[in-house]
């Protein structure tokens, strides 16, 4: 998925294309570049990174055209490099082309360009079409006739935008399968792969059907059919929202979004590249020493990571918290320090493993965003690909980076025999039931985390209870309360209770415990003896338990019950159940939930 | 986009207001569901609307025709024969071509916020059919959905008998294509199925909504729309015309229309709505959650709570009525007490055909159109009086 925008008008549109692209942003941001025009001739500027960024530090902003596309890449197939950045140019400088899609046929198309003495610059499919425009505007001298002639000849999907020296106030756009619409204003028009990159500048709309193609200048712009050029009549489509809403798709906000995404995100990280994590593995075994590095959420993925590898590959490894890493770590070349980010960004996770690697010591990583500085300084990266994550509170990449923790526990148990051939089956088994059974417990228990979290929104103190692995998952679930509905929740082990803390226990505080399932039978008892304290003293608990052990209305004051599930991913089921519960208490208190006071998505300051 | 809004239906839940007005008439927090729906529908950039009506349609018409809505063209259809929704559907076959989208809107469905902008965003997000889907109270009425991650439903279970199912509801809010009226025909004209088939097909996406949402299907729920309505108002509006005495107290946010006359000594503590043409006498007390209708007269000494009172009634003085609704045309004699609570705080059962708890603690009467109730009664809690019952007086001194 990429995102392209372009404008043509009488004043300077740098600004336009720039705001555009970072609307579009959402569809990916792993690199982007822009194309305008100085008189008669293409300027031309590409990195890799976000756009922000791109902008300041080349100074796009400076350059005056009336004229540009730009696009703003995600990366699918091939590497975040410069050299795959659009737009791409033909031989002679004179086209220069933007593109969201796939040409399937590009393989033949590019030996037979080559062939004819046309040199490639990048791996991508799209710069075949710049320099088809160029042969064929060679023989007709005319580009709409060129891009006719190029559109016969590409097969696949394809939304694309052209600017050529030929006929400077002109945009050429087409589309097929890949989105494309126009935005038509006075002495101005904009093409956008949807509205979000024009909405701020106009409300009028016109969306492009498959097989169509448009000729945009400042004053006019025609629409026509690629299979017999004749023209098309286009409605204007009045667009009566705001930009912001419309990129979430049926769901209120990013938060939910990212929260239902989950199933399908796990799914990708169970489909990682077994070589990939078998590298880690191999570091992981090798080190005489290990830390698990995150800060924030990635704190507490480090700290479920710790358990986990604890229980099925008997290494303790401790969590650090990034900023109290250089009072903490001990590290020299026998070390390893394995980093969790979502940015890739995190500029206290970032000093971390900057001072480990001046020791000496091996680094590794999961991380989301491809290209990011973490991805590309660690020894080994693993790239768990949830795709962007637009809401401020992090959710499906936290579940992710458990999953793919958890899948390298376990192939660690495996070659050190803490787990036989067997248990790491039937783990695996287990892992790839999640997507599914998440899937379940959104549609069937979202109407009671609902109603719990509406009917109990004003309560000012929680505190989130469990034990074992549970006790991360109470740590990160009070940490999404704190983030996103501004409620004063504390991660406490529910063993903590008995030795100092029951002391609060009163009308003013509530509980949240996670029940581990009963097969897990000292973890249980315990955890209902924690319970058994807090109700002895008349206090409140929200209990998260699984079926089997039934309703139990004596032993909790409100509770949420969960279909039975193998132990291995029950914590990970409950995290979810965390996550809808901030979200609906937020909901309830009316917080801004996408993005709450005081954070930043990527905190990138120390 | 056109917009074709459902009005035909009975909605005998509704008793004894629906007996004499289709359901989206229904007053709340000071105009009907149905102008609600409208603004809302004008709001998102719709105003070609098709209404069915049925069930006392000239009531609807004369209303609307009364109204001025700005801007919306809106056009009837009649379904002559209450055979459901489906069919009330089926009615709007030839006004929309082939190819071309629109949205469906159940009329009992109530909302603060704009559910029709937010469906079309998503429309034009996915660019296929969509269902509003929401939260509810209690999912036993309802169309429970199953979604996967790409917001596609991938299965309905109506009207759940056990109470296990969480899940989001369909809203009574779609955007659908003209193709959806062949998966009606071929359905028997059934909703329920055409909907399924339209998910085992094509496809159905959900639009969820996290905002309030009411279907009112009991007449206690009428108060719950109305103060749903009046928490979302964010100022006050006093018409020009409107007169307010000496010693007037005004608190909280309040909607006085043109030509109200308020006597001395009142106090209105909002949120609060007072019709056209309204008179409030002397001393009265009007507390919050209180609509009351066009040309209404209250008596001086008057207490109002938490009710919706429709237009034309008058409450004689020194009466209480709290936790109801009064329909139109109701005349109440002075010193009359809707009782709303019982003496052990039990939740209210109501007896409109069988006999339903409300759940609520704090419940007083449901008297319809036209009701005369004679001086000096006191009316159990919950209890519901039919249109055009006259209830003498009730003396405790007489002359015999």
């Amino acid at each position: 998925m990429c995102g392209i925008s372009g404008v043509v008008g009488l004043k300077d549109v740098s600004q336009l294309l720039f705001e555009g692209i970072r609307n579009l942003e959402y569809r990916g941001y792993d690199s982007c570049g822009v194309a305008l025009m100085n008189k008669t001739r293409l300027i031309i500027k590409k990195d890799i990174g976000g756009v922000e960024g791109f902008y300041r530090k080349h100074d796009v902003l400076q350059q005056k055209s009336n004229i540009g596309i730009a696009h703003t890449r995600w990366a699918t197939h091939g590497k975040v490099t410069k050299g795959n950045t659009h737009p791409f140019t033909s031989r002679d400088g004179n086209f220069a082309v933007v593109h969201n899609g796939i040409i399937s046929n590009y393989r033949p198309l590019r030996d037979q360009l080559k062939k004819e003495g046309y040199k490639f610059s990048s791996d991508t499919d799209t710069e075949v079409i710049a320099h088809l425009l160029e042969k064929f505007f060679k023989k007709s001298r005319n580009p709409e006739k060129a891009l006719l002639k190029t559109l016969n000849l590409i097969e696949g999907t394809f939304a694309l935008a052209f600017i050529c020296t030929y006929l400077p106030g002109h945009i050429f756009c087409a589309k097929r399968e890949s989105p494309l619409m126009l935005g038509i204003g006075d002495e101005i028009k904009f093409v956008g792969s949807d509205f979000n990159a024009f909405i701020d500048h106009t409300k009028n709309a016109v969306i492009l059907d498959d097989g169509e193609y448009a000729i945009l200048s400042r004053d006019s712009y025609v629409v026509k059919s690629i299979l017999n050029e004749e023209e098309v009549t286009k409605p204007i489509t009045k667009i009566e929202w705001d930009s912001e809403t419309s990129k979430k798709g049926g769901y209120p906000h990013y938060m939910l979004k990212e929260i239902y995404e989950q199933p399908q995100t796990i799914s990708n990280a169970l489909d990682l590249e077994p070589s990939g994590l078998d590298d880690v593995v191999e570091m992981f075994e090798k080190a005489e020493s290990s830390y698990f590095l995150g800060v924030g959420t990635t704190f507490y993925v480090a700290k479920y990571a710790q358990y986990i590898f604890s229980e099925l590959a008997q290494r303790f490894i401790p969590p650090i918290s990034s900023d109290e890493f250089l009072s903490l770590a001990n590290v020299n070349k026998k070390t390893l320090v394995f980093a969790m980010s979502q940015s890739g960004e995190t500029f206290d996770t970032l000093s971390a493993l900057k001072f480990s690697q001046s020791k000496g010591a091996k680094t590794a990583a999961v991380v989301n965003v491809m290209g990011s500085s973490i991805a590309r300084m660690v020894d080994k990266v693993i790239l768990q690909g949830s795709g962007p994550e637009i809401c401020v509170i992090s959710t499906k990449a936290a579940l992710s980076q458990m999953v793919v923790l958890t899948l390298l526990a376990m192939k660690l148990g495996l070659k050190k025999k803490v787990i036989s051939k067997k248990a790491y089956q039937e783990n695996l088994k287990s892992l790839k039931e999640l997507p599914a059974i998440i899937q379940g417990v959104l549609n069937e228990r979202s109407g009671f985390i609902h109603r719990i979290a509406n009917k109990y929104c004003k309560n000012k103190n929680w505190l989130y209870l469990g034990r074992g692995i549970y006790y991360p998952i109470a740590l990160e679930s009070a940490l999404k309360m704190k983030e996103v509905a501004y409620v004063h929740a504390e991660g406490m082990p529910a063993g903590f209770l008995k030795h100092g803390t029951l002391a609060m226990i009163d009308d003013d505080i509530s509980s949240i415990v996670f029940v581990p399932p009963k097969e897990k039978k000292d973890l249980y008892q315990s955890t209902i003896h924690s319970i058994e304290e807090i109700r002895a003293r008349s206090g409140f608990v929200l209990g998260i338990h699984f079926t089997e052990q039934g309703k139990n209305h004596d032993l909790f004051s409100e509770e949420l019950i969960l279909p039975n599930v193998p132990p291995l991913i029950a914590p990970l089921i409950q995290l979810v159940i965390g996550q809808l519960f901030a979200y609906f208490t937020a909901t309830s208190l009316k917080r801004n939930i996408d993005k709450p006071r005081f954070l930043a998505k990527s905190v990138t300051v120390g | 986009m056109k917009a074709i809004i459902l009005a035909a239906g009975k909605g005998s839940h509704l008793r004894p207001f629906s007996d004499t007005r289709p359901q989206p008439m229904i007053g709340v927090a000071g105009r009907t569901i149905l102008d609600n729906s409208l603004e809302l529908l004008n709001c998102s950039g719709i105003n070609d609307i098709f209404v069915v009506v049925g069930h006392k349609r000239d009531k609807l018409i004369d209303a609307l025709r009364e109204h001025d809505h700005d801007g919306l063209n809106i056009h009837y259809v009649e379904q002559k024969q209450n055979r459901g929704i489906g069919n009330a559907v089926m009615q709007v076959k030839s006004k929309i071509s082939p190819g071309e989208y629109f949205l469906l809107l159940y009329g009992d469905i109530l909302t603060a916020d704009n559910i029709f902008s937010k469906i079309q965003q998503s429309f034009h997000a996915f660019k296929c059919p969509v269902a509003s889907i929401c939260l509810p109270p209690s999912n036993e009425q309802f169309g429970n959905v199953f979604l996967n991650a790409q917001m596609e439903i991938t299965k309905i279970i109506e009207k759940p008998k056990s109470n296990n199912l969480g899940n989001y509801v369909l809203a009574g809010v779609f955007v659908l294509p003209a193709s959806f009226f062949q998966l009606l025909e071929s359905s028997g004209a059934s909703m329920e199925k055409a909907l399924k088939k339209m998910v085992a097909g094509d496809g159905l996406r959900a639009s969820m909504w996290e905002d309030e949402w009411l279907d009112v299907v009991h007449p206690w729920e009428i108060l719950t729309a109305n103060k749903m309505i009046m928490d979302s108002w964010e100022e006050s509006s006093i018409a020009k015309t409107a007169t307010l005495e000496a010693n007037v107290t005004l608190q909280g946010i309040v909607k006085i229309e043109a030509d109200v006359l308020i006597k001395a000594g009142a106090v209105i503590e909002g949120p609060c709505s007072i019709g056209r043409g309204s008179y409030i006498g002397n001393n009265s007390l009007i507390r919050s959650y209180t609509s009351l209708g066009k040309n209404c007269e209250v008596g001086s000494g008057v207490e109002l709570k938490n009710c919706v009172v429709m237009d034309d009634t008058q409450i004689g003085r020194l009466s209480f009525i709290g936790d109801s609704v009064l329909g139109e045309n109701v005349d109440i004699g002075s010193g009359c007490m809707t009782v709303n609570r019982t003496i052990d705080w039990k939740p209210i059962t109501v007896k409109n055909g069988k006999r339903i708890s409300t759940g609520m603690s704090k419940l007083g009467a449901f008297i319809g159109d036209g009701v005369v109730v004679g001086a000096g009664n006191m009316i159990q809690p919950g209890t519901v009086v039919h249109s055009g019952e006259i209830i003498p007086a009730c003396y405790s001194v007489t002359h015999k």
